[in-house]
């Protein structure tokens, strides 16, 4: 083991750092640092000099245009770790919007109702015992010296179970009685005092919080790839470690065959941990692999023998009080492991003699830091141990770990570190150099040689845009540069290192750094989304990355590297650099015109801007207006998804033939193939996201069955005429401007639709807006024909005769507009309203009205609501007698919801206004709908006067 | 700034257009178009609606998307594209309100430094012109450029170059000098002072190779002396200084034992390895021995000066040549310091298939265990590692592996297994095996030895056993 006889000049210091810093986006470039005579010309006239940095390095290219996915998408949602906007308070609607829209919403009144529903006794157990004698659960009366001490629990117990079925309604707090109970009781009911749990709960927050910012729980990361030797075989194989699941607690060891795209081969080892996989950290000793696994409060190791079909086996599991903030295992002992937890204490783990402690100090080594991290590797010496905290990194020797130690980086001026610099990973680069160590700062990379300690023998500003939390080396033959990737947690960002020497020349920088593929630059390689899908899937593929990996494989005179990256979301990427043996004069061309997708800062953008979340917002909106059409385009999508893929596998195949040098900033055909796979897969895993309670939406399953609401069974022939013809025009990427009637059975369009799907203002309106006839259904609206109001009218005051015995006085005073005042004001407000409302543009584009009338012509049946609503339809589709009034509340409540058509301007609304006395029943017809939504407006001048 | 400018403008121009220059019509034509949208619109043209400090954050946000595309042409290795950002950069010079701790002037000589030392088309006339642009842009990072300038002319074989420039910033003054002009002055005058010793050495070759001619023997001699002063000098100062000089140690002591001045010499050598605010480097220490050893030392300052080595750095490669030193010597205290010394380097995952240090463990071991005198060095040394060494070097696999790559490693191993675990040892009883197999005499033997002493294992492991012989 050679020390190079000569290293690069340094300046050595001690104390704290000294140089003012921060990050600099461009700290790493055009420096050489220092020179060192030395190299190939020792006997030349001329002394020859190299550089620290800057030395040429082996030429690496992206071998396709994104990253690829390895594994298809494990089945079971995704749930994403919580975001900013999670934990902020943001009043007033927008924290509504944001809280609908992420997966992982901190809903603490939730999760202290599982609380109670789970652990009854913990929550409520003395105080139930207690309070046993006064709380009376039985249906008959009480006697009167009862009453004195015990209250009636039945009626209480039924308004919780109907509040379960009235989730959503805004009117839900109307339930008195419990909200009586709860302002008595809450303060002592249950026996978690308040004043701890807010406590625990202001903790957890700031854990939370402090996640959000920097979680270095995912140190060293959660992915490992185990080669195999290849015995003959052409293609290489090897095995992918990596955690798995909804909550990442299944630990996988998938067999991988690494041909032009790495897939899979047979079915995983599957083992379900009982804590989320943290780290995952392997070695190979003996020609066995260690696998150690570290979750929270718990750490196992695993051997699998580096044989195909391999079965690997459980060795050891140890249970930790406080979580274990490192794993690593070592490369020179079979069942050697080290074992760091967040007290500060440093364990040597071997499965046959147990866990020996090395060293507990919650202190940090070299100055104070409130960071409990800790973190231990092995060194060249098998007994001597590293142990890292933020300050710094000391080594200890296993035998005698009080007195034997001495320290291997110090954040200072010995390492000529910035203010505020601290560790962040380090790692022992065995597989390189024996002696060699690797540690990052969110600034810097430094590579330590632990013969020289203190002094780095190389040190390089690698000005990533997070902290390096994950680190791989590939070790290079001799001659040859090793190569080290660092990656990082919530940026995705990748980035290859290159350096040499270490024994026989001193460290050396070589090449320059490369930037990799990230797992969110696939994006806009997939085929384009639905809004609502693409907003998915891009949170999905710009999940914090989790854990990195990377092989090389040597075919022949063909280099290639490949590299694995892990989301947390559970996604396995993987990307294949070639290796471009040295050509001086590249053609300039080949690497200028390719811009890597997806690196661009321009990408980057829609995900993190928060104009970017506002207009998601809108989007939403509109979806939800949309959704019931939408919902049959993307089942009609789903399924015929296996017809058009063969097609376009067909054009891409046909591409690389037309342009003989195909840029690789289009995906390979097999890879678009792979792309197309995956999402097939996850989308079949995700399910319609849950509808929130946000909106005040109710749930109609529990009033009617499908078939109480569906008129005819079905899609008719006109609907299944007009999604052919949409898809049709989708196929020939035209534009359909307006349903032309030629197309379309003489039955007008709209009424049946409205037939079909029970017919609501807005969906009428924009039935109207799509055909182009929007003018006319306004006017059709407005100026209702008096003939039809009259009928409407008549069947109202029917129905209002026969209810008046049941209704409540209550609800009698929603409304005060007799129907006469209604109909004036309405006939009045009509021409007027029609003139802002008016597109210009349709106006001049001739008539649409005269071309079709018939078709867009409102139905002169009463409105399909009225229809719906009358007991006499109500009892011919089925609806029992006591459902009919429930549907009726409902719907009058239901009213209220849909946004408002334009009012009338509010002087005209003034003078209309004609207060009346007689009470009326509230009908959700559309007359109604429109003046009881503006009757508020009205109401306010007279109470000013 | 002007000058800057337009040099700036320039300098990636013609490096864009290639060969294809002197048309400025076509010029904007050839220009490749830039692969993405195009940045913000420039503040300022956008009219006098924006009130100035609008302007100012437009600005600086228009700044920085630049310089994130610059970053990432420059991670992708896309020089062009990078410079063609870069020369928007420049705009950035124009309003340098930043405080920051590295501003834009610094930005654009990092930045242009990396696309000139990649870029396809770039010559060195460019990057001098550059770099001596960029030296007039910061009064504070004047040294450090100038050292980076110097750095590249020295890669690039430009010496002469190269010494000029280092004259040139040695003579720089301006104003008082921060603590790090101080260190960066202090480089450039060590740097000097290396480039003097090279134009020295090159004269001693000469003088060397024509000897005998006796008048032109008087010039170059005199022209030598020039070079040790000046550089003596030079490297005498930074010497002084904590840090790494490996360099410049070698380079002052070379001129020190030239002229004869061996005192000065061992005391700056000393002073390098054994001072406690220089860095524990083991360079140092090597220096000193090969210093001691051409003066003829005495064996004791030698080992004491390997002592001291074997003390910081177990693993160091002199390790072995200590251990034979060691061996040489007549007394009982070294042998034992011998065994000490190759079980330690042993240890480490470097060592491990040295089959050097294996044979002089193996041979010291058995000289050992035949006049059975010293059986408890090797047991003390063994009590250690015993717990760990069978799996770390005595492993089944590992003999294995070992037969196939190297017999006579396995051999030597196979022997010291023999000796420590007896011969019940899987890595003794599976090269044994193979050896006897390929009828290798020599495993015959080994066999035969290990059986003969057997009892040893039982002595060395600690077991009790009532058949040790006295």
């Amino acid at each position: 083991m050679e020390f190079p006889a000569v290293l690069f000049p340094s300046y050595f210091g001690a104390g704290p750092p000294r140089e003012e810093g921060g990050p600099s986006p461009v700290a790493g470039w055009g420096e050489h640092g220092q020179v060192l005579e030395g190299g190939p010309g020792r006997r030349q006239v001329q002394p020859a000099f190299v550089p620290l940095r800057g030395a040429t390095g082996e030429r690496w290219e992206a071998g396709g245009a994104a990253a690829v996915p390895v594994l298809l998408p494990s089945a079971g949602c995704w749930i994403p770790s919580p975001a900013p906007q999670d934990i902020l308070y943001h009043s007033g609607p927008g924290r509504k919007l944001r809280a609908g829209k992420s997966g992982a919403t901190l809903d603490f009144a939730k999760q202290m109702g599982h609380f109670f529903v789970d652990h009854p006794e913990d929550a409520f157990g003395s105080l139930g015992r207690l309070l046993h004698k006064n709380f009376y659960l039985g249906n008959a009366k009480l006697k009167r010296p009862a009453r004195n001490s015990t209250i009636r629990m039945t009626a209480l117990v039924e308004d919780i179970n109907r509040l379960e079925a009235r989730r959503g309604c805004p009117r839900q707090h109307l339930a008195s009685r419990l909200r009586w109970f709860s302002h008595l009781c809450r303060d002592w009911l249950f026996e978690v005092p308040l004043g701890l749990l807010a406590d625990c709960l202001h903790e957890e927050l700031m854990q939370q919080w402090s996640d959000l910012l920097f979680d270095d729980s995912l140190t060293g990361g959660a992915l490992a790839w185990l080669p195999l030797p290849d015995r003959g075989t052409r293609t290489p194989v090897g095995r992918l470690v990596h955690p798995g699941g909804q909550a990442m607690n299944h630990l996988y060891f998938q067999d991988v065959v690494l041909e032009e795209l790495p897939h899979t081969r047979g079915s995983p080892a599957e083992f379900e941990l009982s804590g989320r996989i943290r780290q995952v950290a392997a070695a190979r000793v003996d020609g066995q692999d260690f696998v150690g696994v570290r979750s929270d409060y718990h750490c196992g190791v695993w051997r699998v023998p580096a044989k195909r079909g391999a079965v690997p086996t459980v060795l050891q599991v140890i249970h930790t009080d406080v979580p274990a903030s490192c794993l690593t295992v070592s490369p020179h002992l079979p069942g050697e492991l080290s074992v760091c937890t967040q007290s500060g204490t440093v364990y040597l783990w071997n499965v046959e003699t147990g866990l020996q402690q090395l060293r507990h100090d919650p202190q940090t080594m070299f100055f104070r830091d409130h960071s409990p991290w800790r973190w231990s590797d092995f060194t060249a010496h098998p007994r001597v141990l590293t142990c890292a905290d933020r300050t710094g990194l000391q080594c200890l020797d296993a035998r005698a770990p009080k007195k034997c130690h001495f320290d291997l980086f110090k954040v200072g001026e010995e390492a000529g570190c910035q203010q505020g610099e601290r560790v962040v990973l380090p790692m022992y680069l065995g597989r390189a150099h024996p002696s060699q160590y690797l540690v990052t700062t969110q600034f810097s990379v430094y590579v330590l040689d632990e013969r020289l300690p203190l002094v780095p023998v190389l040190k390089w500003a690698h000005m990533m845009k997070a902290p390096p939390l994950f680190a791989n080396v590939m070790p290079g033959k001799p001659g040859r540069s090793h190569k080290v990737l660092l990656g990082a947690s919530h940026t995705q960002e990748l980035l290859l290192l290159q350096y040499r020497g270490g024994s026989q020349s001193a460290c050396q920088l070589a090449g320059t750094p490369q930037k990799l593929h990230d797992m969110a630059g696939c994006l806009q390689h997939l085929p384009t989304q639905l809004p609502r899908r693409h907003h998915l899937l891009q949170q999905r593929l710009s999940a914090p990355a989790a854990g990195l990996a990377a092989t090389l494989q040597e075919d022949g005179p063909h280099k290639s590297m490949l590299v694995f990256q892990l989301s947390e979301a559970g996604d396995v990427f993987c990307q294949r650099l070639t290796h471009k043996a040295a050509q001086p004069p590249a053609p300039p061309s080949r690497d200028e015109a390719t811009t890597a997708p997806g690196s661009s800062p321009l990408f980057e953008a829609p995900a993190s801007s928060p104009h970017a979340l506002g207009s998601e917002g809108e989007e939403e909106e509109e979806q939800t207006f949309y959704l019931p059409n939408l919902e049959v385009i993307i089942h009609d999508e789903e399924e015929d998804m296996g017809t058009p893929a063969p097609l376009e596998e067909a054009e891409l195949l046909q591409e690389p033939c037309a342009s003989p040098q195909p840029s690789p900033a289009v995906p390979s055909p097999a890879a678009a193939l792979r792309y197309r796979r995956w999402l097939r897969a996850l989308f079949r895993t995700w399910k319609e996201p849950p509808r929130h309670t946000w909106l005040p939406s109710l749930s109609q399953r529990r009033l009617f069955t499908r078939r109480d609401l569906q008129g005819t069974a079905g899609p008719s022939s006109l609907q299944r005429q007009v999604r052919q013809r949409l898809r049709q025009t989708m196929q020939e990427r035209g534009l359909i401007q307006r349903w032309e009637p030629l197309a379309i059975q003489p039955p007008p369009l709209p009424q049946t639709l409205e037939l079909a799907e029970g017919l609501d203002p807005l969906s009428a309106r924009l039935t109207a807006a799509w055909a182009g006839d929007w003018e006319q259904w306004w006017e059709d609206r407005t100026s209702f024909s008096v003939a039809q109001r009259q009928r409407a009218l008549r069947e109202r005051r029917r129905r209002q005769k026969r209810a008046k015995g049941r209704r409540s006085l209550s609800a009698s005073f929603t409304s005060s507009l007799t129907y006469q005042s209604e109909l004036s004001e309405l006939s009045d407000v009509g021409p007027s309203l029609r003139s802002p409302g008016r597109p210009l543009v349709l106006s001049q584009e001739g008539s649409p009205r005269a071309g079709s009338p018939p078709v867009h012509s409102l139905p002169p049946s009463p409105a399909p609501d009225e229809a719906l609503l009358s007991s006499q339809s109500l009892r011919c589709r089925g609806i029992p007698k006591e459902r009919r009034k429930t549907l009726r509340d409902y719907l009058s409540v239901w009213a209220e919801g849909p946004p408002e058509p334009p009012e009338p301007l509010g002087s005209q609304a003034s003078q209309l206004c004609i207060p009346s006395s007689q009470s009326q029943l509230c009908i959700p017809s559309s007359q109604s709908q429109l003046s009881s939504a503006s009757q508020p407006r009205r109401k306010r001048p007279r109470m000013g006067f | 700034m002007d000058s800057f400018l337009e040099e700036d403008e320039e300098a990636p121009v013609v490096v864009v257009r290639g060969k294809r220059r002197r048309s400025p019509a076509s010029q904007a034509v050839l220009q490749p178009p830039l692969p993405l949208p195009f940045l913000p619109p420039q503040p300022g043209k956008g009219g006098a609606l924006v009130s100035s400090n609008e302007h100012k954050l437009n600005f600086k946000k228009s700044k920085e998307t630049c310089l994130s595309y610059i970053q990432d042409a420059l991670l992708q290795k896309q020089w062009k594209r990078a410079a063609e950002f870069l020369t928007c950069y420049v705009e950035s010079l124009e309003k340098d309100y930043s405080r920051e701790h590295i501003g834009p002037s610094e930005m654009i000589w990092r930045i242009g430094t990396e696309i000139l030392w990649h870029h396809s088309q770039s010559s060195m006339k460019e990057f001098n012109c550059f770099m001596e642009q960029m030296k007039t842009l910061g009064v504070k990072r004047y040294l450090k450029v100038c050292l980076e300038h110097v750095f590249h002319l020295l890669c690039n074989g430009q010496i002469d170059e190269a010494y000029q420039n280092l004259s040139l910033a040695e003579s720089w003054r301006f104003g008082e000098q921060t603590a790090i002009q101080d260190k960066e002055m202090k480089l450039i005058q060590a740097y000097r002072g290396l480039l003097d010793y090279c134009s020295w050495s090159k004269q001693k070759k000469i003088l060397l190779e024509h000897g005998e001619d006796g008048f032109a023997e008087l010039t170059i001699e005199q022209e030598m002396h020039g070079y040790f002063r000046k550089a003596a000098v030079n490297l005498k100062e930074i010497i002084k200084i904590p840090g790494v000089w490996d360099v410049f140690v070698k380079c002052y002591v070379d001129l020190l034992e030239f002229y004869g001045d061996h005192n000065e010499a061992r005391q700056v050598l000393n002073e390098y390895a054994y001072n406690s605010k220089f860095p524990a480097n083991p360079n140092a220490h090597v220096y000193l021995y090969h210093f001691l050893k051409r003066q003829g030392e005495s064996k004791k300052s030698l080992i004491s000066a390997l002592k001291i080595l074997h003390d910081i750095v177990p693993s160091h490669e002199l390790m072995i040549d200590f251990n034979t030193m060691l061996q040489k010597s007549k007394k009982r205290k070294k042998h034992q310091l011998g065994l000490e010394v190759i079980f330690a380097a042993l240890d480490y995952a470097g060592w491990k298939e040295n089959a050097k240090a294996w044979s002089c463990l193996a041979r010291q071991v058995k000289q050992i265990v035949i006049s059975e005198t010293h059986l408890d060095w090797i047991k003390h040394e063994w009590n250690s590692r015993k717990d760990w060494w069978p799996a770390f070097h005595f492993s089944h696999y590992l003999a294995k592996r070992n037969w196939q790559g190297n017999k006579s490693l396995s051999y030597e191993k196979a022997l010291v297994a023999g000796i420590l675990l007896g011969k019940d040892c899987k890595y003794f009883k599976y090269v044994l095996h193979q050896g006897c197999k390929a009828q290798l005499k020599r495993f015959w033997m080994l066999k035969k030895f290990v059986t003969r002493h057997n009892p040893v294992y039982l002595r060395i492991s600690g077991r009790p056993d009532s058949s040790v012989q006295p």
